[in-house]
């Protein structure tokens, strides 16, 4: 039926389709938001990055060259804030993958009436606002009254300094970021597992697989497109994730030590106006995640094992 | 026999019910929190052993929680509007034409949400402000007018939706915008509800772009009045606690009713 379409086309109007005008009709809207609101300024970001601007209506732009490049790439706080990014992402993987991958394994099997009960249960935290789940992170890891550290004194051990810790901040961000994707990350992976055709699982079985072989040769290989997905979400977005958490929470700190290349964007554009060094950290960052895109994409079309 | 699969089952709550606590404890303990009385702050019984609503009363008195609920509403409701009724024009244009630059288009929409926001955001920033929109619900709805998420999901139903009767109703003479209307949005009745919900959800809960167009607390919505509460009172967790289950509590009110349908929702589309 599509290819009717196509061939009345060039029937009516000679050999070339007609430029038509009705599509784009319907796409203007679209269109007009991602142009103005995307795109433009996706390319205003990279003209401001060869700029030196405080952001003051009254002063114009400077134009400096590469000097923003050369500046940010000597400068300590990007490495540390590039370093924690791929902390971010690498502590965030066992929350929004590995684990969700083991409770879906282990679960499959779990049907009754509890088990709505425990899927509602579990998906709850994705749907509480990010800004919520900071405030509310902030007070059960309170050094003081905090619940986790009455718990933690009453067995007997030192109250955890959660936030105040450079060694501990940025896996405390990562755990509030990953408490939020881990119940809708096991929904997802228990769906893909569910899907999964029995005959094989029995036809393994007939043959005296064990049950690790199953898992190993069977589910984990049919489960893969959904591995790899919740993998490139994490890479490409867990850093982003995490901005609300460090905003509301540490403001980057202590020493820097929380802060990854979205916060120090947000750090150089709206706390010390210097919108051509966040620019130029902007299109740095955008960039490099867009190569990592393009990887992941050639990665998954070539690992991701499909059931046809 | 019996008693593995009874063992392994047993596991399996175990497992589950873990899980299912890590959730929903400090959702809970947030409620908790918020409902005992100031002196009975800092005590970790289960449950408030004398209830009060004192902390609520106190946020409804010193932030205009109420008017920023409502702020918060209206722009939600706005943004998932506006993202259904651009999302429906793309799909439709992509999916019933045939023409040059359409896969273009798809690739532009399908490519944009992988423009972080910190990116875009001091172009966006002085465009708002040069349109003077800060401040202003409209502000926050215009660059979330369209979503790409929302055009990929109506595409993927649309592109499913038999072309049989499309055909059947232009036959009848039907022009495009009332096959729109009168035969594909009926049929999508269902992908449509879902949508709504899960671009409410996701309007309701948005940070970044408020976070720098608001900066009056009357104009607020309620993350940003939320934020701002908590650098104002910092450690008067009675209030900070009850100020969050306000600003959850819809969000939280519709989960209740429709969790079914929030799930598959938040499943077909993705994370984002």
């Amino acid at each position: 039926m599509t290819a009717e379409t196509a061939v009345t086309t060039p029937a009516r109007n000679g050999l070339l389709p007609r430029l038509r005008l009705a599509p784009w009709l319907y796409l203007a809207p679209t269109l007009a938001v991602l142009f103005v609101w995307i795109y433009l300024p996706l390319f205003q970001a990279v003209q401001l990055s060869f700029t030196q601007w405080n952001m003051l209506p009254t002063a114009t732009p400077r134009p400096v060259g590469w000097e923003n490049y050369r500046n940010l790439l000597a400068l300590p706080e990007l490495r540390q804030a590039a370093w924690n990014t791929l902390w971010y992402v690498l502590g965030l993987l066992p929350l929004s993958v590995l684990v969700p991958l083991a409770v879906a394994i282990l679960t499959q099997d779990l049907g009754g009436p509890l088990r709505n009960l425990y899927r509602a249960l579990i998906f709850i935290p994705m749907i509480v606002p990010p800004i919520v789940a900071a405030v509310l992170w902030r007070w059960l890891l309170n050094e003081d009254y905090g619940l986790v550290n009455r718990i933690i004194t009453a067995l007997g051990a030192d109250p955890v300094s959660f936030f105040q810790n450079p060694d501990i901040a940025l896996w405390t961000m990562v755990w509030i970021t990953g408490w939020k994707l881990m119940g809708f990350a096991t929904l997802l992976l228990s769906a893909a597992n569910g899907t999964i055709d029995p005959g094989y699982v029995e036809a393994a079985r007939m043959d005296g697989a064990t049950r690790w072989q199953i898992v190993r040769d069977i589910r984990l290989p049919l489960l893969s497109p959904t591995i790899l997905l919740l993998t490139m979400m994490t890479i490409l977005f867990g850093a982003q994730w995490s901005f609300v958490y460090i905003n509301a929470i540490t403001d980057g700190g202590p020493l820097g030590s929380t802060t990854n290349v979205f916060f120090l964007m947000w750090k150089y554009g709206f706390q010390t106006f210097s919108a051509g060094w966040s620019a130029t950290a902007g299109v740095m960052t955008f960039v490099m995640f867009g190569l990592i895109a393009l990887a992941l994409l050639t990665l998954s079309r070539k690992l991701a094992f499909h059931d046809n | 026999m019996t008693t593995k699969p009874a063992l392994s089952g047993l596991a399996t709550h175990a497992v589950m019910v873990l899980l299912a606590l890590v959730a929903v404890v400090p959702v809970y303990w947030m409620v908790a929190t918020a409902l005992r009385p100031e002196t009975e702050l800092f005590s970790t019984t289960l449950w408030p052993t004398r209830p009060s609503l004192e902390h609520f009363a106190y946020v409804l008195e010193v932030i205009p929680m109420l008017r920023m609920l409502w702020n918060t509403l209206l722009m939600a409701a706005a943004t998932a509007l506006a993202q259904i009724a651009t999302a429906l024009f793309a799909a439709y244009a992509l999916t019933q034409w045939r023409f040059r630059g359409s896969n273009l288009v798809h690739s532009l929409i399908a490519l944009s949400w992988l423009v972080p926001f910190q990116v875009t955001m001091i172009p966006n920033y002085v465009l708002a402000t040069k349109l003077g929109l800060l401040n202003s619900l409209t502000g926050l709805v215009l660059p979330n007018a369209a979503a790409a998420f929302a055009v990929l999901v109506l595409y993927n139903a649309m592109k499913s939706f038999p072309k049989q009767v499309i055909e059947a109703a232009r036959m009848d003479g039907a022009g495009h915008w009332r096959i729109l209307w009168q035969v594909v949005v009926p049929n999508l009745r269902a992908a449509l509800a879902s949508l709504s919900v899960l671009a409410f959800i996701s309007a309701w809960n948005e940070y970044f772009w408020p976070l720098l167009l608001i900066r009056k607390i009357d104009n607020a919505v309620v993350q940003i009045g939320l934020q701002m509460f908590m650098s104002q009172e910092g450690n008067q967790w009675g209030a900070l606690m009850a100020a969050a289950t306000l600003a959850s509590l819809p969000v939280l009110a519709i989960y209740l009713v429709l969790h079914r349908q929030v799930i598959e929702s938040f499943m077909k589309s993705g994370i984002k």
